[in-house]
């Protein structure tokens, strides 16, 4: 028996998908389904809409629309339960057609992960529980690439740090500790930040609660002895890193999100822009009413993935090679010279080609649209502005610039993004500064963001300096980030980025090295980033042991500069059960282990690119890693616009 | 030792045969006639109750008391219910052996343990006044059917949902039958009504008429997998159908006039008739055998077979398994007919063993084969050994032959003899265990109270015991005697330490029995935080609960426990409550904020916290509709903060809202409706004003709300380039100074696509170098003025590099530029 690969995405992927057909499979006939926008993307990603409509789902409706009418017996309702007020809406809408239809309807409501005490208690309290028949999807990790696992959880930022609502830390420990069930314990938790702390403490927590309801036969008891395939699990707490987040991401893919906004690997484009490509297969959700055009971005697409993860600077360069080898390759004069064989073996490639030439058409519109936006004014200001503060600039040199963006009404969130930067790099603003940002921002945007820089402070993105009173003693150590010790502990700016051929992480901000990224590489990739930080004098002998490298050093050193809890746990088990494991197993040696690297509160698709080069040297023969693998698992992916978005006002006077 | 084919009879040509399982079942005095049997699938218990509609001797005010009785197959009494409830229309068992009893009102008790615990729902639909007439059940649900013919469907008994079927036509009922969902076409479960001469089938969406005219039918009976249907008509012929209603497979003539009692399937194989101690057995091709008894029989239908009940015997009718009919058939020459027959020379030391062996050579692996599975369904215990010492013979002699399936015939066979003894009484067949599974039976066991049997199986199959241990706990906490103390002191050295023991579950059974005390101490023990949650709020201790329900981090049950509190607790102590866990006041702020806004206003003027119930004002105060109440939430919200020094510019900012919106307000009243003012910032304000060139009032505003010269700089520009007001932008370029510097108007104004206008602040941008300067003519379009500028700081290589882009005209007066700049230098 081959060990099976832990947090593998295809067999998750199949789980869910199997799970909903079985939840639809049980209702007879044909049914409306009502789901809940933020499920639509998953969903899309799990199921195509053809399969549903095997399934008998006749017509999706959405939630928040209100509008599910009475064509079917049967309603299905698909949604997440842990909040209440989504549970009221779902029962507003069931009196609602039962009110107002003539026949009898079947309700169905399919809770998404859990079925909640909550929600049965507001059913009831509703007079609705007695009619609807409950049950739920237990869908966790929704895969959205081979190596990347989100919960897609859209609300995590809002409910974590703005409402100090713990749910999403619930939900994270509950999909965590279900791989664990499967694929046995993570031997090592390791992480930073008080909310990953408390997710660590709770997925010990759940390990003894488990043990203790579960019996002592069968596969469950070695499910809880430490795996042999997963070296360890990092978590990195979003709070812990917010400027990383608030940047303008300059990967391909970081700037389609910022452009065009990628959700569910879906994203929506002009279709002016792209007009002359094929509809994609399998799309679901509605025909595109307006000029807007949905388009996928798919992981597997072998063109996208040579790009996605490059700085923008050179995909023009990728896409130009790219179209030159597929002409020369389907150029006709070079086929006379085949032999027959040779022109078999093309033709059975032809669909490949097309496929191919119709992704590069996509990607070229694509870039070129980025191009427009990258070559604005504004987009180099800001960028500007960024950099200066990333590399250690005096932030109030900066002042005048964000004042300008202000004075010529930026949108918003562009102007948040650069003032939270600052704050959250320099432990707060000077009060003065502050005050008088403040009073642009209002003048500028209107006094309903008055609640929006209320939200900003107690996320912690946009704070005075040294505490909130008036004349506070400094912070205390340990509740925000000094960024200036470690631009030289962590070198987390680097100036002599190579973004072409990318040596360091740096290359994905084109010079600043991610935070968070930084610290997972002083947990699995020490030596290299020790001869970073502190090249030896030595050529030869910097290859074999630098000191810094030793132990924890790097790790430890850095931590104390950085907002949060620390910790470290080791998980063992039995003596007896691990070696009923190893045998099972096979003999392990320590290499092609799977290390989890979990982002609390979301990542950004910059540090995605940003791990993914990390595991490709670590791969790389008689690299540290021994070929580790790298699994990013996220409760979602965010970028600076979503994160200052959690916290902007949208209504408006008048 | 008899024969194993003793009990075998012929039907056609394949072979049934009788199993006696228990004698001397029930008391004689029992008149079984006058009662109802109903037998739990797998061999499960029997339960019979007294059927009203017939007359019974009278013995005495005791015996009257009507009851539900559970026996087990050998007629050990296993629990008396005593029901005095009303009229019983339906009595029936679920696969889990739970006991679902229907009365005539539409009330269902499910007794979910044998112990005599139920819980209750209600069918409705109509059940309460029209009354239910029978009911159906199959392994996981049941049909009722009412008064009025409508049929009432429930499917699962966790969460009983009584729905109801689609409406057949209101005549009479003569007999019906279900076809449970696992094994009907639409996957839901259907019903065929017998009505007047025809059949009905009924789902959930629609009756169809099947369009019969042999009726009235007198019995329906679905086959185990609903792939035959049986029906007995009028005339006393047994039809024979396929599922899908597709063929006539046979038809038999009872000859009898009298209506059987019963029609049951036995198997999948053959359909039998019960009259009172008379059964016909019809297998395929209308061949049938008949058996006599002397005194009334019962039926009992199970996946494999069929269980014959009277007062003396309990009996297992089956087709026997083809491996037996192998095996034992006379004149059998299968290999493991030799392989036995071997294996008995063996014992008698001949040699003729041997010849046989060589004999069976090239199938000897396929005879053992058939030797061990022979024996899993042989009920004798002599037989089984025998036939497992034959395969174990067998085997030596093979080379490479692997042992599982025997070991594994081995331990079930032990499983099966211990479970069929008659003080347990689950005469299991081999493949109903298999059906049934082992954890499945290990739980009937437990529910019959046989701790130490379910045990010792548990430990031989490795499975896990923690069910058991939790059952017995429950029993002792509700049953014993003993001082609470040591009640628990028992339970805690029995089973402390032991891996998925659930406290809870045993607290919540010595609270249900009325030891609080005990269930407390109990709960102790329960590891998992959350689990304790609902028996604390049960026993009315909530904080703990709370305490309990944070610490399992799960925010579910942290709501539940909040809502319980806040509807039960007077606001004062709530908030007391929540104050000193922030957890929990997190989640009353963030679900009141949805949901509760006074009560989240409550909550910040309790706790003193101003900002946040100043903002709240304001929330409240945006989703106003008009203008006069959202004027007053903002000065409420201002009000809010009047004694907190800290929040002084905050409220400033309020008060400046306030203000902004009723400048707004005049603006609209005064300057007409074309542009709306109300809800713009106090930028956008400006900005609006200039472009409708309403500078005075624009001017007001800025000094009014102190705004910074470089802010109102770059409004105006902005309004009047969006305005296109170009004549007063050709009249701001004359002014000596500007606080944003040149170089913004030309940007603003060439964006907007007036590279004239945009010309003019070309030379006032004097503090850019002369290379911006000279690209900014190049901008628009001016290259001979390109020229100048660079001819002006006298670079030669700008200079050129304007030529190059020059054309005609310009080209030469660049040109000429160029010269001159030449002769100057050299």
């Amino acid at each position: 028996m081959a060990p099976t690969v832990p947090f593998n995405s295809a067999e998750i992927s199949e789980k869910a998908r199997r799970d909903l057909l079985l939840l639809l499979e049980g209702i007879r006939g044909k049914k409306n389904l009502v789901l809940e926008k933020a499920l639509a993307g998953p969903l899309n990603l799990l199921v195509k809409f053809s399969t549903l409509q095997e399934y008998g789902v006749d017509k999706p409706f959405f939630l928040e629309n209100d509008n599910v009418d009475s064509s079917q017996r049967s309603v299905v309702f698909l949604v997440r339960g842990e909040k209440a007020k989504t549970v009221i809406t779902v029962a507003n809408q069931i009196k609602r057609i039962r009110r107002d239809s003539q026949i009898e309807h079947e309700f169905s409501i399919f809770w998404v992960p859990r079925r909640t005490v909550v929600s049965d208690q507001l059913l009831e309290e509703a007079g609705v529980l007695g009619e609807a028949s409950v049950s739920e999807w237990p869908l966790f990790f929704v895969p959205l690439a081979d190596d990347v696992l989100s919960l897609e959880l859209d609300d995590a930022v809002t409910d974590l740090y703005l409402r100090k609502d713990p749910t999403t830390i619930y939900l994270a420990a509950k999909a965590l500790m279900l791989q664990q069930q499967k694929h046995g314990l993570f031997p090592r938790i390791i992480g930073k930040g008080d909310n990953a702390k408390r997710l660590a403490d709770l997925l010990i927590r759940m390990r003894t609660e488990v043990t203790a309801s579960e019996g002592n036969c069968g596969n469950s008891f070695l499910g809880l002895t430490p795996s042999l395939a997963i070296d360890s699990i990092i978590i990195i707490d979003r709070e812990v890193d917010f400027p990383t987040a608030l940047l303008t991401q300059l990967t391909y893919e970081g700037l389609i999100d910022e452009v065009f906004n990628i959700s569910a690997n879906q994203t929506e484009v002009d279709s002016s822009v792209i007009g002359g490509v094929a509809p994609q297969p399998g799309q679901t959700g509605s025909a595109s009413t307006s000029m807007k055009r949905k388009v996928i971005i798919d992981p597997k697409d072998s063109l996208y993935s040579t790009l996605c993860d490059s700085n923008f600077a050179v995909v023009g360069n990728l896409l130009n090679k790219a179209a030159r080898r597929l002409q020369s390759s389907t150029e006709r004069n070079q086929l006379a010279a085949k032999t027959t064989a040779e022109l078999r073996d093309f033709v059975a490639k032809l669909p490949g080609y097309q496929a191919e030439q119709a992704s590069l058409k996509l990607h070229t519109s694509l870039a070129e649209e980025i191009i427009k936006f990258t070559r604005s004014d504004i987009f180099l200001r800001s960028l500007e502005i960024q950099q200066n503060l990333m590399s250690g600039a005096d932030p109030t040199t900066q002042h005048d610039a964000i004042m300008e963006l202000i004075n010529r009404n930026v949108p918003l969130s562009i102007v948040l993004r650069l003032l939270c930067l600052e704050s959250t790099t320099n432990a707060g603003m000077r009060p003065k500064d502050l005050e008088t940002f403040k009073r642009a921002v209002i003048q500028a945007y209107g006094p309903q963001h008055l609640l929006t820089l209320s939200s900003l402070e107690k996320i912690g993105l946009l704070q005075p300096r040294g505490g909130s009173g008036l004349g506070a003693p400094a912070a205390k150590p340990g509740s925000v980030t000094n960024y200036s010790p470690l631009r030289r502990n962590l070198r987390i700016w680097d100036d002599e980025v190579n973004e072409a051929e990318p040596n360091d992480i740096s290359y994905v901000f084109s010079g600043y090295a991610p935070l968070s990224v930084r610290l997972i590489q002083s947990i699995i990739q020490k030596q290299t980033l020790a001869n970073l930080i502190k090249p030896l004098s030595n050529p030869q002998a910097a290859a074999q042991a630098n000191p810094l490298a030793q132990g924890s050093r790097i790790f430890d050193d850095a931590t104390k500069y950085i907002r949060g809890a620390t910790f470290d746990e080791t998980q063992t088990g039995e003596e007896r059960a691990i070696k009923a494991r190893s045998m099972l197993n096979g003999s392990h040696n320590d290499s092609n282990k799977t290390v989890v690297v979990f982002f609390l509160g979301g990542i950004t698709r910059a540090e995605i690119a940003a791990l993914r080069f990390i595991e490709n040297r670590l791969k790389e023969v008689g690299g540290e890693g021994r070929g580790s693998r790298l699994v990013i698992c996220s409760t979602g992916v965010v970028k600076g616009g979503s994160l200052v978005g959690s916290a902007i006002e949208t209504r408006y006077f008048g | 030792m008899s024969k194993p084919t003793a009990n075998w009879e012929k039907v056609g040509d394949k072979f049934y045969r009788k199993v006696q399982l228990y004698t001397a079942v029930f008391d004689q005095d029992l008149e079984l006639e006058n009662y109802n049997v109903v037998g739990a699938p797998y061999s499960g218990a029997v339960a019979i109750y007294r059927d009203e509609e017939k007359v019974h001797t009278y013995r005495g005010a005791q015996a009257a008391k009507s009851s539900i009785d559970i026996y087990s197959c050998a007629g050990n009494l296993i629990r008396r219910i005593n029901w005095d409830k009303g009229s019983i229309k339906g009595l029936g068992w679920s696969e889990d052996e739970k006991l679902l009893v229907v009365t005539e009102d539409g009330t269902v008790r499910c007794y979910y343990d044998l112990q005599g615990d139920f819980v209750p729902f209600s069918l409705g639909h109509g059940a309460e006044e029209h009354g239910v007439q029978s009911c159906k059940f199959y392994s996981s649900g049941f049909v009722a059917l009412l008064g009025n013919n409508h049929l009432v469907s429930v499917s699962r008994y966790d969460e009983p949902r009584p729905k109801l079927l689609a409406i057949p036509p209101p005549d009479p009922v003569v007999s019906w039958a279900i076809i449970p969902p696992a094994y009907s076409l639409s996957r839901s479960v259907e019903v065929i009504l017998a009505i007047g001469t025809t059949l009905y089938v009924v789902d959930a969406t629609d009756a169809e008429d099947r369009d019969f005219s042999a009726g009235p039918f007198r019995h329906i009976s679905v086959s185990p997998r609903g792939e035959f249907l049986a029906f007995y008509t009028d005339d006393g012929k047994v039809w024979v159908v396929s599922g899908d209603w597709s063929e006539k497979l046979s038809e038999y003539s009872s000859g009898v006039k009298t209506v059987p009692k019963d029609m049951q399937w036995c198997g999948s194989n053959a359909v039998a008739l019960a009259w009172e101690d008379e059964v016909h057995l019809i297998g395929p091709k209308s061949v049938a055998t008949k058996f006599y008894y002397d005194a009334w029989i019962h039926l009992l239908p199970d996946i494999d077979g069929l269980r014959i009940l009277t007062n003396d015997v309990c009996e297992y009718l089956q087709k026997v398994p083809d491996e037996n009919v192998d095996v034992f058939r006379l004149g059998s020459d299968s290999p493991a007919a030799h392989l036995l027959e071997a294996s008995n020379l063996l014992d008698q030391k001949s040699p003729k063993a041997d010849d046989l062996i060589q004999l069976i050579r090239p199938s000897l692996a396929e005879a053992v084969d058939t030797c061990v599975k022979a024996a899993g369904h042989e009920f004798n215990i002599h037989w089984q050994k025998s036939l497992l010492k034959a395969a174990s013979f067998g085997k030596s002699v093979l080379d490479l032959y692997s042992s599982d399936d025997f070991v594994d015939m081995c331990e079930t066979l032990r499983v099966l003899n211990a479970v069929r003894f008659y003080e347990i009484g689950l005469p299991l067949s081999y493949n109903q265990f298999k059906r049934l599974t082992p954890e499945k039976l290990i739980s009937r066991l437990t529910n019959r109270s046989e701790y130490l049997l379910a045990l010792r199986i548990s430990g031989y199959l490795n499975l896990p015991t923690d069910k058991i241990y939790v059952h017995w706990a429950q029993q002792k906490v509700r049953v014993s005697v003993a001082d609470e103390e040591s009640i628990c002191h028992l339970i805690v050295k029995k089973l402390y330490g032991k891996p998925g023991i659930s406290f809870e579950e045993i607290a919540r059974a010595a609270y249900d029995e009325g030891r609080v005390r005990l269930a407390t101490e109990l709960l102790n023990y329960e590891p998992r935080a959350g689990k304790q949650v609902p028996l604390l709020l049960g026993m009315k201790e909530d904080l703990i609960a709370l305490d309990k329900a944070i610490e399992s981090g799960d925010t579910d049950l942290i709501y539940h426990v909040l809502l319980h509190l806040r509807k039960k607790l007077p606001l004062a102590s709530f908030f007391r409550v929540i104050n000193s866990r922030p957890v929990a006041t997190a989640l009353v702020e963030s679900s009141a904020l949805d949901q509760d806004r006074e009560l989240l206003k409550d909550l910040y003027y309790q706790d003193d916290r101003r900002l946040d119930g100043s903002n709240l004002l304001l929330s409240e105060a945006l989703d106003q509709k008009s203008l006069a109440p959202t004027l007053d939430k903002l000065k409420l919200a201002s009000k809010y903060l009047s004694d907190a020094k800290e929040y002084n510019s905050h409220r400033q900012h309020l008060d400046d809202a306030h203000r902004l919106l009723k400048h707004q307000e005049t603006f609209e009243k005064e300057l007409g409706p074309q542009t709306s003012y109300l809800g713009l910032s106090v930028n956008e304000t400006i900005f609006e004003l200039i472009r409708q060139s309403h500078n005075k009032r624009a001017q007001k505003i800025i000094s009014e709300f102190k705004i910074p010269e470089k802010t109102a700089a770059w409004l105006r520009l902005r309004a009047l380039v969006s305005a296109r007001h170009w004549t007063e932008l050709g009249e701001v370029s004359k002014q000596k100074k500007s606080p944003i510097g040149w170089e913004p108007f030309f940007n603003e104004v060439l964006a907007a696509g007036n590279s004239r206008t945009a010309s003019l602040f070309i030379e006032k941008c004097t503090s850019l170098k002369p290379e911006e300067r000279v690209e900014m003519w190049v901008k628009c379009g001016l290259l001979v003025k390109a020229g100048e500028e660079a001819f002006k700081v006298k670079d030669r290589a700008l200079l050129e590099e304007v030529r190059d882009r020059c054309e005609g005209a310009a080209r030469v007066e660049v040109e000429r530029l160029l010269g001159m700049l030449g002769s100057g230098r050299r």
